[in-house]
C-alpha cells in the first residue's frame, strides 16, 4: 500500500467531519474547532483542506437541502469514508504505540 | 424577515474566480458567517470580515482546482507523448533529420537576421543626449545637373564657418561641433612613422557625445589648439606601454605640427556613425582661416545639440535667418548667375537637420556608414522565406508519413482519446522537434556568425548578456514554428475515423493533391533564387573581367604624401628617375587621383550650353603605364612647353562637343574670355575611369599643374612574375628616397574591385540563401519522393511482374517531379526577371538577361531535382517484386 500522509490540520478537520456526522459543512467545522479545541481557524483553510481530503478519498461530499438561512444557498455536506475512518484509527493507534514507548516517570537527577 | 445582504461585489468577485461547482457551498458558508457576524459584531465589522474571508478563498488551490484536475490527465499523458514522439523521431531518422535540419536552418537564419536588424537599429543609441543632437544638412537647389524629379540636393556637408555662426546667432543651440572624419595625416613619434586617419572636430564634441573619455578633462580638452585625443589602440601603437598623456607627437597634414596628447578616448563601437582614431581641433585644418570666410565651400559636417524642449519648427525658421545673414548675398548672386531659370519661390539654400539616431538609416543623405533600411526588409524577407520553406517541409512530410500513424490514431481513439488530446499529442511532437531544431539552430548561429559578419560588413558579436535575449527569441521562434508547422498535420491526423482506420478500409495511398502545392511553392522559391544567383554571379563576373580600356593588373597605387603642391610632381619624378634602371619595375607614372580614389569634375559653358567633364592631372607616362589606347594625335611630351596647357580628351568628350576633327579644336573649359582654351593634342579610346555603374562621361587629361592639379598619386607597374619581390623593391626604393614618409600602397585592381563591394556582398548573401533554399527544398523533395515511392511499391511490383523494365519505372516515378520543377521554373522566371532587372539597373554596363541564363538555371534546377528524387526511384525500381507482393 502506498503510504499516505495526513497533516496535523488535515487530521483535525477529518476528525471534526467524523464528529459532526450529517452536519459537517464548512462553517460548522470552523465553529466546532473553536468550541472543542479553542483554535481559531480560517474558513477558506478549512474548505481547501476538505477538498484535499476529498481528493485523497477520506471524505465524500454532497449538496444538502436548501434552507432559508444562508441566503438560500445549499450546504456542501462532507461525510467521512471508510478509508478516512481507517486512516484516523491507524493514526490513533500509531500515536498510542508511540506514547507507550515514552517513560511515564521522568526522574531528574 | 428582511434579508440583509452583504456587499454584492464581493460575492460577484467570488463567482468570478471560484470554480462553479464549489461556489454554492462556499458562498453559503460565507453568507452564514456574515449573518452571524451581523448579529454579534454589527454591520461594519461583518462587512469587513466577509471581505477578508472571501479574499482568503482567492488562492491557487481554489482557483485552479478545476483546471488542475484536467491538467492532471494531460500531465500523465505527456510522459506517454514524449515516449511516442522520441520513438517516432528515432524510427524515421532520415525524415526527422530533414525536418530538424530544415527547421534549424530557418531558425538560425531568423536569429542572424534579427541580430542584423538589431544592429542596424542600435546605431548611435549610446549617446545620452541623442534626442537633442541633430546633424545639420544643406538642402540646395541644384542649378547644375538637375534631375527634374528631385531638383534639390540634400547633403550633410556644410561650410566650415557655419558652426561658429550658428553658435553665435542661435540661443537654442547648447553645443555645436564640426566633425571631419576622413582626413589622413602622417604621424611621427621617434622612429614610428605611419599615415593615419585623422578627424577634425571641436571641443563641444566631448560634451555632446557619450564616447567614454578614459583620460583627460572633457571641459578643458581642445582649449589648447594643439591638443590631440587618441584611442587606446593608437596610444599603444606609438607609445607602447608608456603613459601617452602629455607626450608630444608630430602630425603632418599639409604642414607638420607638434601636438600634445591631452586625452584618451574609447574607440567608437562598430554601430556608431562616427569613426575616429585621432581627434584634433578643427582649427588645424589646412587653410582654416581662409576657408572660414568662404561660404561657397561645402566640406564640413556639423552637429548641434539643442537646449531641451526646443521648438524645432521655430529653430528651422531661425536657421533661415542665419542663412540670409551670412549667405544672402552669395545666394542672390548664384540665383542671378544660374544657367537655368530659377522659380521665384525656390529657396536656393535651406538648412535642415536630422536627429542623430535617424542618420544611419537615412540613405538619401550620404555618410560613410549609412545604410538602407531596405536591407533589413530584404533580409527579413529571406529569413521568413527560409523559415516558411522549412515549415512547409515539415507539414508535407508529416502528412505523407501519416499513413503509418493512422493505426495509432485509431487505437488511441478507440481507447478513449479525444480529438483534442490527439491534437495536443501531435502538437507536442512538432514542438519537441522544433526544440531540437532550435538547439541545432543556435549552434549554427555561432558557427556562421563570422561569415555572416563578413557578408554584411558588420561586426556583430554575441556577448554574455545577449544570450538571454537570443534564447528567448529562439524559444519564441520554436514555439511559432512548432505551432505553425504542427497545427495542420495535427488537425489532419486527428480526424481519422477509428472504425474505418482499424478495419483497414482506408486506402494506403495518400492524396498527393494535398502536398503538391506546398512543394511547388518551395520549389518556386528555390527556383527564383537560383535564377537570381546565376544572374548576379554572371554580372559580377562580367564586372570583374570586363576590359575596362586600361590595364589594372600589377599596378601599385602609392600616395606621394606631399600635400597639394609642386613637391608631389617632384616626388614622382625622383621616383621615376631612381626606378628607371631597376629590374622588376616596368613603368612609373603620376596622377592627381587614381581610380576609385576620387575625381575632379569641371563645369563650363560653351556656346551657352552647360557642359561638364572629368579632369585628371597626369604626366607623359600615364597612357603607357596604364596601357590606354591613343586613337588620334600624340601623347604629352615633357619637352614641349606648350603641352603643359594642352589636353588629351576621350571619345565621349569628342562626341559631346560634336567635333569632327578634334585635333584642330580647343576646349575652353576655363571659360577664358581672352584665349580660346586648351589645345587638344590627342584623343584616347574611352576607358572606364568611373565604375561600371556609370556611363563613360566626357573626360580629359592635362599636365596643367596650376589649374588641374598635382601628381599626388604614384602609379608603379611591376612585372607580372614575382609581385612580392617587386613590391619589396618598390618599398626599399621608397624608404631610400623618402625616409620620412610612410609607404602606403594599394593594388589598382583591388581598388577597382572595391567599387563593387556592396554588390559582391549581396551576391554572397543571395548565394548563401540560395544554397540553403536548395538544400531545404531538396530535402523536402527527397522525403516526398521517398514516401511516394513507398506508396507505390506494390504497383511497381505488379508492373515488374507484368514485364515493365527499369527505365520505364524510373521514368514513371520521376516524370511528375520533372513536370513539377518545370512548372515552378516557368512561374519563377518572370518574378526573378523583374527583381533582377531592378538590380541590374544600377549598372550602366550590365549583362543582358538572355534566355541562356534562364536555361542554365532551369537545367541546373532540373538536374538537382532529378538527382534528389532518383535515389528513391532507383531503389524502388530495383526491388524484387517478390518482396513487395508476397503478402498480398
Amino acid at each position: 500500500m502506498q503510504k499516505e500522509y495526513l497533516g496535523e490540520f488535515e487530521e483535525l478537520v477529518l476528525t471534526m467531519v467524523g464528529i459532526l456526522q450529517e452536519d459537517a459543512y464548512g462553517n460548522a467545522i470552523v465553529n466546532e474547532i473553536i468550541e472543542r479545541v479553542g483554535r481559531k481557524v480560517n474558513l477558506s483553510a478549512v474548505h481547501v483542506t476538505l477538498y484535499r481530503l476529498e481528493d485523497k478519498g477520506y471524505v465524500k461530499s454532497s449538496m444538502g437541502g436548501a434552507t432559508n438561512a444562508r441566503g438560500g444557498r445549499r450546504k456542501r455536506i462532507f461525510t467521512i469514508t471508510n478509508a478516512g475512518l481507517a486512516m484516523l484509527r491507524a493514526k490513533k493507534e500509531q500515536q498510542v504505540q508511540l506514547w507507550k514507548l515514552v517513560p511515564q516517570l521522568k526522574i531528574t537527577g | 424577515m428582511k434579508e440583509i445582504k452583504g456587499p454584492q461585489w464581493i460575492i460577484r468577485f467570488l463567482h468570478w474566480f471560484c470554480p462553479p461547482e464549489l461556489t454554492e457551498g462556499i458562498e453559503g458558508d460565507l453568507v452564514e458567517k456574515f449573518e452571524e457576524d451581523l448579529k454579534v459584531l454589527g454591520r461594519q465589522k461583518a462587512n469587513r470580515n466577509l471581505f477578508w474571508n472571501t479574499l482568503n478563498f482567492f488562492r491557487p488551490s481554489i482557483i485552479l482546482r478545476n483546471k488542475f484536475r484536467i491538467q492532471l490527465t494531460e500531465t500523465i499523458m505527456i510522459g506517454n507523448y514524449f515516449k511516442v514522439a522520441t520513438r517516432n523521431i528515432l524510427k524515421r531518422k532520415m525524415f526527422s533529420f530533414i525536418n530538424a535540419f530544415g527547421l534549424s536552418i530557418g531558425i538560425s537564419f531568423c536569429i542572424l537576421i534579427y541580430l542584423f536588424i538589431k544592429d542596424e537599429k542600435s546605431f548611435d543609441q549610446i549617446h545620452l543626449n541623442k534626442n537633442q543632437i541633430y546633424r545639420m544638412e544643406a538642402k540646395s537647389y541644384d542649378t547644375w545637373q538637375q534631375d527634374p524629379k528631385h531638383p534639390y540636393n540634400r547633403e550633410a556637408w556644410l561650410q566650415l564657418g557655419l558652426r561658429n555662426a550658428l553658435k553665435d546667432e542661435l540661443p537654442e543651440i547648447k553645443y555645436a561641433t564640426r566633425f571631419n572624419q576622413d582626413y589622413s595625416g602622417v604621424l611621427r613619434y621617434q622612429d614610428k612613422i605611419f599615415s593615419e586617419k585623422i578627424s577634425y572636430t571641436d571641443k563641444d564634441f566631448f560634451k555632446m557625445f557619450s564616447f567614454k573619455l578614459l583620460a583627460g578633462n572633457a571641459e578643458k580638452l581642445f582649449d589648447n589648439k594643439l591638443d590631440v585625443v587618441i584611442t587606446p589602440a593608437i596610444a599603444e601603437k606609438y607609445f607602447g606601454k608608456d603613459d601617452p598623456m602629455g607626450k608630444t607627437i608630430s602630425i603632418d597634414n599639409e604642414g607638420e605640427k607638434l601636438f600634445t596628447v591631452a586625452g584618451i578616448i574609447e574607440a567608437p563601437p562598430v554601430n556608431s556613425s562616427f569613426d575616429f582614431k585621432i581627434l584634433i581641433p578643427e582649427e588645424n585644418r589646412p587653410r582654416y582661416e581662409r576657408q572660414m570666410t568662404q561660404w561657397g565651400n561645402f566640406n564640413t559636417p556639423c552637429f548641434v545639440q539643442l537646449v531641451e524642449k526646443t521648438d524645432t519648427l521655430k529653430f528651422r525658421a531661425n536657421l533661415d535667418k542665419v542663412v540670409q545673414k551670412y549667405m544672402g548675398d552669395k545666394l542672390e548672386k548664384w540665383r542671378k548667375e544660374a544657367t537655368i531659370p530659377i522659380p521665384k519661390n525656390v529657396k536656393m539654400l535651406e538648412l535642415l537637420f536630422t536627429p542623430l539616431p535617424d542618420i544611419h538609416l537615412m540613405k538619401s543623405i550620404g555618410w560613410h556608414k549609412v545604410s538602407d533600411p531596405q536591407y533589413s526588409y530584404i533580409l527579413g524577407g529571406i529569413a521568413l522565406l527560409v523559415l516558411v520553406i522549412a515549415c512547409i517541409n515539415y507539414i508535407s512530410l508529416a502528412l505523407t508519413t501519416s499513413a503509418s500513424r493512422r493505426k495509432e490514431v485509431g487505437v488511441r481513439k478507440a481507447a478513449g482519446a479525444g480529438r483534442k488530446q490527439l491534437m495536443y499529442q501531435f502538437g507536442f511532437e512538432s514542438l519537441l522537434l522544433a526544440c531540437i531544431s532550435m538547439l541545432i539552430g543556435i549552434i549554427l548561429v555561432v558557427l556562421f556568425l563570422p561569415s555572416f559578419n563578413q557578408f554584411t560588413g558588420k561586426g556583430i558579436a554575441i556577448e554574455w548578456k545577449d544570450w538571454i535575449e537570443l534564447l528567448s527569441i529562439g524559444f519564441v521562434l520554436t514555439f511559432v514554428v512548432g505551432l505553425l508547422a504542427g497545427s495542420y498535420p495535427s488537425a489532419f491526423l486527428s480526424h481519422f475515423q477509428p472504425a474505418l482506420v482499424l478495419k483497414g478500409q482506408f486506402t494506403s495511398r495518400l492524396q498527393a493533391g494535398f502536398t503538391k502545392p506546398l512543394v511547388v511553392l518551395q520549389f518556386f522559391l528555390s527556383a527564383s533564387l537560383i535564377i537570381c544567383s546565376v544572374i548576379m554571379y554572371r554580372q559580377m563576373k562580367f564586372v570583374a573581367t570586363k576590359d575596362l580600356g586600361y590595364n589594372k593588373d600589377q599596378t601599385l597605387v602609392i600616395p606621394t604624401q606631399t600635400g597639394w603642391n609642386e613637391e608631389a610632381n617632384k616626388a614622382v619624378e625622383r621616383f621615376r628617375t631612381r626606378a628607371q634602371n631597376e629590374s622588376g619595375i616596368v613603368a612609373v607614372s603620376g596622377t592627381s587621383s587614381s581610380f576609385n580614389q576620387g575625381y575632379s569634375r569641371y563645369g563650363y559653358k560653351i556656346k551657352d550650353e552647360q557642359k561638364s567633364a572629368y579632369v585628371f592631372a597626369v604626366d607623359p607616362n600615364y597612357l603607357s603605364t596604364l596601357g590606354i589606347q591613343l586613337l588620334q594625335g600624340r601623347n604629352f611630351d615633357g619637352n614641349i612647353f606648350s603641352d603643359s596647357s594642352a589636353i588629351i580628351v576621350n571619345e565621349a568628350l569628342v562626341k559631346d562637343m560634336k567635333w569632327t576633327d578634334p585635333l584642330n579644336e580647343h576646349l575652353n573649359w576655363r571659360e577664358d574670355t581672352v584665349g580660346i582654351g586648351s589645345q587638344v593634342i590627342g584623343v584616347v579610346k574611352d576607358y572606364h575611369f568611373l565604375s561600371l555603374e556609370r556611363t563613360i562621361e566626357p573626360m580629359f587629361l592635362s599636365m596643367d599643374k596650376k589649374n588641374v592639379g598635382y601628381l599626388t598619386t604614384l602609379l608603379v607597374r611591376v612585372e607580372a612574375g614575382n609581385v612580392p619581390a617587386s613590391l619589396d623593391k618598390v618599398r626599399n626604393l621608397w624608404k631610400e628616397l623618402f625616409p620620412d614618409k610612410p609607404f602606403d600602397y594599394t593594388f589598382l585592381d583591388q581598388d577597382v574591385a572595391k567599387q563593387y563591394e556592396s554588390y559582391q556582398r549581396w551576391m554572397s548573401i543571395t548565394g548563401l540563401a540560395t544554397g540553403f533554399a536548395i538544400l531545404i527544398s531538396c530535402m523536402g523533395l527527397f522525403g516526398l519522393a521517398g514516401i511516394n515511392a513507398v506508396n507505390r511499391t506494390k504497383e511497381i511490383g505488379i508492373r515488374k511482374v507484368l514485364g515493365a523494365g527499369l527505365p520505364s519505372i524510373f521514368i514513371l516515378l520521376n516524370k511528375q517531379y520533372v513536370w513539377l520543377s518545370l512548372i515552378t521554373f516557368v512561374l519563377a522566371v518572370p518574378v526573378s526577371w523583374y527583381v533582377m532587372n531592378k538590380w541590374l539597373i544600377s549598372f550602366k554596363f550590365s549583362i543582358a538577361m538572355s534566355w541562356e541564363l534562364f536555361a542554365v538555371s532551369i537545367v541546373s534546377g532540373l538536374v538537382i531535382a532529378l538527382a534528389t528524387v532518383s535515389y528513391h526511384a532507383l531503389k524502388t525500381a530495383l526491388i524484387n517484386p517478390v518482396e513487395t507482393l508476397k503478402y498480398e
